[in-house]
């Protein structure tokens, strides 16, 4: 017999289910937060990106409190399954987030696997990675025709409103 | 004839006492008496002691009441904001004092139906619960071999009076495990004087480790989600039972971020708002 609500209704509950529990969840998402670490951008499914992305940020302002810091080093010595990721994160990336309190990740979606599932899949990365970005910058050329003709306009217009000041 | 001889041994006998009295300048009537009998040297009254009231306070230590600190919730700011005013107004004509979980208290309430329409109730504050307006504590003691637990509400416009007759900490923050304890831990006299303690100081953690009655218990004490440190599981439980408690433990819960929420900075900011209202 149900006796309580609390374990239908989901008002407020921050963590999704993943996996086979809360254990699984847990080793599931350190295993993409070593993925993401080593790796600095990786591709998965969209909910898993969604729930590493906060975990990766929090492990950020950890590493930045410094490693003789002793919480900070149990937390990177859990969530880090690979040891020799350890001084990458601590001396590399909370170096290159120092100025920054917040927002370390980007997170884009990506077309829908190719298998039967047709996941929805996501790309989540480090800002400040050495790969091409995730959204290409559109550079304009200013050596179009049209661009070139509307630089005249522009600057024609900017010549008659300064005549008309002088006048 | 009679009545004089009377009178005039009472007066006698008042003499008697008024050259007996202390030798003050005060007392102008036996003044007379001072030249008269010059024994004892004149003793100068003791000087009344100033305290500095300003400093006093300063020294007292302010903590700030659990139920101020906000849960996390998706609510808006102002809803909390407008509670803590509620708050202060109400602390400030009715004295809360501070207390943790496992001092004994004394309560007085209103009550329709007793004598004298009040209600008085000593126990030990159980466990604190409710944040806001509605903060409750749960206070247990043991009357006539039956135990009663009261949950009182500590911003009840019933509420006349709290008195803290001993302040001090447990080992844990929620008693309830003293329901399966022995009697004697939660029985409290109802005539108990106040304890002393030292209003500069942190509150003194009492290490008391309890013993409980036979097994079974209301609720699995051992397990390590409720995490007590206060009962002495060592007389109740073989080492394997406890190991067996131990799987269900859930160690990656130490190490999870989302359960994390640090309160310290909005404690800070919340404690400087109550003070600064709560002087003016």
């Amino acid at each position: 017999m149900r006796l309580t609500l609390r374990a239908l209704i989901s008002h407020g509950r921050v963590a999704r289910k993943m996996g086979l529990g809360p254990e699984s969840r847990i080793n599931l998402l350190r295993n993409l937060l070593t993925g993401l670490v080593r790796h600095e951008r990786i591709e998965t499914g969209k909910a898993r990106a969604d729930e590493v992305r906060f975990y990766a940020e929090k492990l950020i302002d950890y590493a930045k409190k410094g490693d003789t810091d002793e919480k900070a080093m149990k937390l990177a010595d859990f969530w880090l399954t690979e040891k020799d990721l350890i001084p990458k994160l601590f001396k590399v990336l909370a170096v290159r987030f120092e100025n920054q309190t917040g927002g370390y990740t980007n997170m884009a979606r990506l077309p829908n696997r190719e298998n039967l599932d047709r996941a929805a899949m996501a790309v989540l990365e480090y800002k400040g990675n050495p790969f091409p970005p995730l959204y290409p910058v559109k550079r304009v050329s200013e050596l179009n025709l049209v661009n070139q003709l509307l630089k005249g306009y522009r600057e024609e217009k900017a010549q008659m409103a300064t005549e008309k000041k002088d006048s | 004839m009679a009545a004089c001889t009377r009178r005039t041994r009472e007066m006698m006998g008042l003499l008697g006492i008024l050259r007996n009295l202390p030798h003050n300048e005060r007392f102008l009537s036996t003044s007379v008496m001072r030249h008269a009998s010059d024994g004892p040297k004149f003793t100068p009254p003791t000087k009344p002691v100033f305290t500095d009231k300003a400093q006093e306070e300063a020294s007292v230590r302010r903590v700030l009441s659990p139920e101020f600190i906000p849960p996390r919730q998706r609510t808006d700011q102002i809803k909390f904001y407008i509670e803590r005013k509620d708050m202060i107004q109400r602390r400030k004509v009715f004295k809360i004092p501070e207390f943790y979980v496992g001092s004994i208290l004394a309560v007085t309430m209103t009550d329709p139906h007793a004598s004298g329409n009040l209600n008085r109730f000593v126990g030990i504050c159980t466990q604190r619960s409710g944040k806001g307006l509605g903060a409750t504590f749960i206070l247990r003691n043991v009357i006539d071999g039956q135990g009663v637990e009261i949950c009182y509400e500590l911003y009840s416009p019933r509420m006349r009076k709290i008195e803290v007759l001993k302040l001090e900490k447990r080992l844990d923050d929620n008693l309830m495990y003293l329901r399966d304890a022995l009697p004697e831990y939660s029985t409290f006299d109802f005539d108990m004087q106040p304890v002393h303690y030292e209003l500069t100081k942190d509150a003194p953690v009492n290490p008391l480790k309890v013993k409980m009655k036979p097994k079974p218990w209301s609720k699995r004490w051992e397990r390590p989600k409720f995490d007590i440190k206060g009962i002495r599981f060592d007389l109740y439980l073989t080492p394997e039972q406890m190991e067996h408690a131990q799987k269900w433990g859930q160690p990656w819960r130490e190490y999870d971020m989302l359960k994390e929420y640090d309160t310290s900075s909005l404690e800070k900011k919340i404690f400087e708002e109550v003070e600064e209202n709560l002087r003016k």
